[in-house]
């Protein structure tokens, strides 16, 4: 695997709202600043406008 | 007549201090990571080059993936730490790039994007019947053999599963704890 799409895959698990197994752990025990949590609230304080989230869409069958 | 090659041992008596990967990296924290990062990004030289490539139709994850090798070249952190920082670092260009209205592309797979496969085309085309075609099951990865070309040999095939490389970003699913079976009854 080259560089970039480890990047890429990175960043397509962080925008999925995925982490590291420790790295998660650090951040549920709030010893990270840089969260999801982090960019979410910045994102609102920035645009003024709050972050959209998926719902997430249950099956019915 | 001798061949133009280095000297054996002459790596033992050179200065290699230069090298970023001879010495350990500045940062190997996550957070001070992120916010080296995030304070490069916002000096204005930085900020209005990473604009200009947002607004030349480069994807985010290009540019992320530019500035987190050159502070790897310098030594500021190792690679494992860069990778970790790459989703951050695109959130907050993404935010950026929100604010001053630019249009932008991640660079990543769209999560509804349909992957077409053979079989997809052929029920697409009305070719196999989908009910009658038994879905394959995936092959298993066969297990790496031993190097062979000595101790110190690095072997072509010793690359990390599928699996193992997606576990290192993040990509495994939480498994539900099992209760422990009672062996005694």
């Amino acid at each position: 695997m080259q560089f970039q799409d480890a990047v890429k895959k990175s960043i397509e698990m962080f925008l999925d709202g995925k982490m590291p197994e420790k790295t998660a752990a650090l951040a549920e025990s709030g010893q990270l600043m840089f969260t999801h949590e982090y960019f979410d609230l910045l994102e609102e304080e920035v645009l003024g406008e709050p972050v959209e989230k998926e719902e997430e869409v249950e099956d019915a069958s | 007549m001798r061949p133009d090659t280095p000297i054996p041992g002459a790596n033992l008596l050179a200065d290699t201090r230069h090298y970023a990967w001879h010495r350990p990296p500045d940062i190997a924290d996550y957070d001070q990571a992120v916010d080296f990062m995030i304070k490069k990004i916002d000096d204005p030289y930085e900020t209005q080059m990473v604009m200009a490539m947002l607004q030349i139709d480069a994807q985010i994850s290009t540019i992320v993936s530019t500035l987190l090798l050159q502070s790897v070249s310098v030594g500021k952190f190792g690679i494992d730490l860069a990778l970790l920082t790459a989703g951050p670092l695109a959130r907050y260009i993404e935010i950026m790039a929100k604010n001053a209205n630019t249009p932008y592309e991640m660079g990543i797979r769209d999560k509804d994007e349909i992957v077409i496969t053979p079989t997809l085309l052929k029920q697409a085309l009305g070719i196999v019947d989908p009910d009658d075609e038994p879905e394959m099951p995936e092959e298993e990865t066969p297990a790496l053999e031993q190097p062979t070309g000595g101790l110190m040999t690095m072997p072509d095939e010793a690359v990390a599963p599928q699996d193992e490389q997606m576990a290192m970003l993040g990509g495994v699913e939480e498994e539900e704890e099992l209760e422990p079976e009672d062996e005694l009854s």
